[in-house]
């Protein structure tokens, strides 16, 4: 048996290796640029606070906030609804192309960004969605869907098909029995996909760099790096930026956390 | 109350051969306990299914209280079902589980209240209203499961084998209770098992399947004492009816080295003798044979005895009393109740006497 004393290391370890880079990036933000140049990796001397709202509101930070809050919660909204439906169709329903549909779907998982991106660009320019909120949401759906009906689907299949069975004879129709049976019953599946979704959403870069040009409807990482010039990169404000942009993310995990472990280490319905 | 009629009821499951039921006749009469009775795989289930609108129908015609009701989904059939599973919702308390039903048919919610109480204190739930399934013991979920069929006061009760999760001892409380339910609501169900015992003791008819097909109809001391095939004999009992081969020879029926003073029938001269353990005595008053004991097994109230007879290939089942004082290895003398024996037809599997 490996000693108590020895994973307890490990764990230490790991978290400092996990949690170090954060600690550092969030002392940055509450230091200046000039400080952060004289020495790295310093504790802050004095607590540069105002960096917070000159970041919000000087450099634009509330709009690239409100801008990402917009298309993520509405690309999550509709990736849940959506993703759970066809998820449930294809654990539910035994129709002919089902496997099919669903290892082509599953399929688009394995294709990096970079294959599809320049194609959507064109799409997109085509459709007059480039350049625009509801072209990047858009993306945003069509890319992470697969991954959401891949872990909901076989969450649903998991569901015993007695409960559909026992809600049909209850009076239910097909629709009804999806949202007051599958969907509860599923809700740890569904709240890893949320918190899934909206992390990597939040984060997302490469979708929004190429597909968004104006200023004023750049999302939190766009803002970012407008700090970074060719000759120059505020770091200070990068880091007071990155901190703002991670507020949002750590509360969605808080509120779903515990539904998400559920989910990861469910055999849930019983 | 309503009455059910299957008429030539066919199914095929689609990249199968095999009907999974084959032209089912039955008709159930207002208030019948029907059970379905037959090995896993018999096509029982899925009758049952089928009455249930769970499964599209392939051929034939369904019919309740005289209506088709082929093309009508479930919801719309007023049948309530229980299952194996129980198939409790979850996430949903065992009030929620019980009203679930009405709350879909435009029932106020003070009758819905009214009712899940009326049906929460019959079956002892009244305490456990507020819980979740996962927090109930096997024998309460059942409870919730059937109250879930009460409370809709539906034409038919379906049970897809509501007792086989149970432990042995829950299962004869049960057992009981249904019994019980059944006479009080004076409701049709229908009951699918595998259990013999279940159904003999609360059918009022029993419908044995085999291989997709009705084998037999009948009350269920009718089907024990004259079952309509082999399979029949071979499938009720515990244990089954011995099963030995025989042939007619001038005077009488041979089976192996003995001498049955048996009626010829117009048929084959091969022919399948079956009696049933209890009507074999051991007894030495006219015996029919010497029978060499192999095994005996006490049950308490009976005792098992295996023989092996003269010139008979398979071993034979007797059921004795208690008091039975064979020793292994012994040979001890058989009286077979020929009134109670019945003859088969080896090839059609068929009765013949």
């Amino acid at each position: 048996m490996i000693p108590k004393a020895f994973l307890f290391v490990v764990v230490i370890v790991y978290t400092a290796f996990a949690a170090g880079p954060f600690v550092w990036v969030a002392t940055m933000s509450l230091r200046t640029t000039s400080e952060i140049t004289q020495d790295h990796y310093a504790w802050p001397e004095t607590l540069h606070w105002e960096k917070f709202p000159q970041a919000w509101f000087n450099s634009n930070y509330s709009v690239y906030f409100e801008n990402s809050l917009l298309v993520v919660v509405s690309a999550v909204a509709v990736l849940t609804v959506v993703g759970a439906m066809a998820a449930h169709c294809f654990a539910r329903y035994r129709f002919r192309v089902n496997r099919i549909l669903y290892f082509i779907i599953f399929s688009a998982i394995i294709f990096p960004p970079q294959i599809t991106i320049i194609a959507l660009f064109q799409i997109l320019v085509q459709y007059g969605l480039y350049n625009s909120l509801v072209g990047l949401t858009l993306v945003y759906i069509a890319v992470q869907l697969p991954l959401t009906v891949y872990i909901l689907e076989s969450f649903f299949a998991r569901i015993p098909a007695d409960l559909f069975d026992a809600a049909r004879i209850d009076g239910y129709p097909e629709w009804q029995i999806f949202w007051k049976v599958s969907l509860p019953i599923a809700l740890p599946a569904i709240a890893t996909t949320i918190i899934l979704n909206t992390i990597l959403l939040w984060n997302e870069f490469l979708y929004a760099v190429v597909l968004i040009t104006d200023e004023a409807k750049r999302t939190l990482p766009l803002g970012i790096q407008r700090f970074m010039g060719d000759q120059l990169e505020d770091v200070g404000m990068i880091a007071t930026g990155l901190m703002i942009a991670i507020i949002p993310v750590v509360l969605i995990y808080v509120f779903f956390s515990e539904k998400l472990i559920q989910g990861m280490t469910a055999g849930a319905v019983k | 109350m309503a009455t059910v009629a299957l008429k030539a009821l066919t199914k095929r499951y689609p990249g199968s051969d095999l009907l999974a039921v084959d032209a089912v006749d039955l008709d159930i009469a207002h208030g019948e306990f029907m059970v379905l009775l037959g090995p896993s795989g018999c096509g029982k289930s899925t009758t049952l299914r089928m009455i249930a609108g769970l499964e599209s129908i392939g051929s034939g015609e369904l019919t309740i209280d005289g209506k088709r009701v082929n093309d009508i989904p479930a919801k719309d059939r007023d049948i309530a079902m229980v299952f194996q599973s129980y198939a409790l919702y979850p996430h949903m308390t065992v009030f929620d589980n019980l009203a679930f039903g009405l709350r879909r048919r435009s029932v106020s919610a003070s009758e819905i209240r009214d009712r899940v109480r009326d049906v929460a204190a019959t079956l002892g739930l009244a305490e456990l209203l507020k819980r979740k399934p996962h927090a109930l013991s096997g024998g309460q979920r059942q409870r919730v499961a059937l109250g879930r069929a009460i409370v809709r006061d539906p034409k038919v009760f379906l049970f897809d084998e509501p007792l086989s999760n149970l432990d042995a001892a829950l299962r004869v409380g049960m057992r009981g209770e249904l019994i019980k339910l059944h006479h009080r609501l004076g409701v049709t169900m229908i009951y699918v098992t595998h259990d013999q015992v279940e159904a003999m003791t609360m059918g009022d008819r029993i419908c044995i399947m085999n291989g997709g097909k009705v084998v037999q109809i009948g009350a269920p001391l009718d089907v024990y004492r004259e079952p309509a095939d082999m399979f029949v004999a071979a499938f009720l009992g515990s244990p089954p009816a011995n099963l030995l081969t025989g042939r007619f020879n001038g005077s009488g029926l041979e089976v192996g080295d003995m001498r049955l003073p048996v009626a010829r029938r117009d048929s084959a001269d091969e022919v399948i003798f079956a009696i049933r353990p209890e009507d074999i005595r051991i007894d030495g008053s006219a015996p029919h044979a010497q029978g060499e004991v192999l095994a005996v097994e006490p049950l308490g109230a009976e005792t098992i005895v295996r023989f092996r007879l003269p010139g008979v290939a398979s071993d034979v089942l007797v059921r004795g009393p208690r008091t039975v004082a064979a020793k292994v290895g012994e040979r001890v003398p058989v009286v077979f109740d020929l009134d109670a024996a019945h003859l088969f037809d080896p090839v059609t599997t068929r009765r013949i006497l």
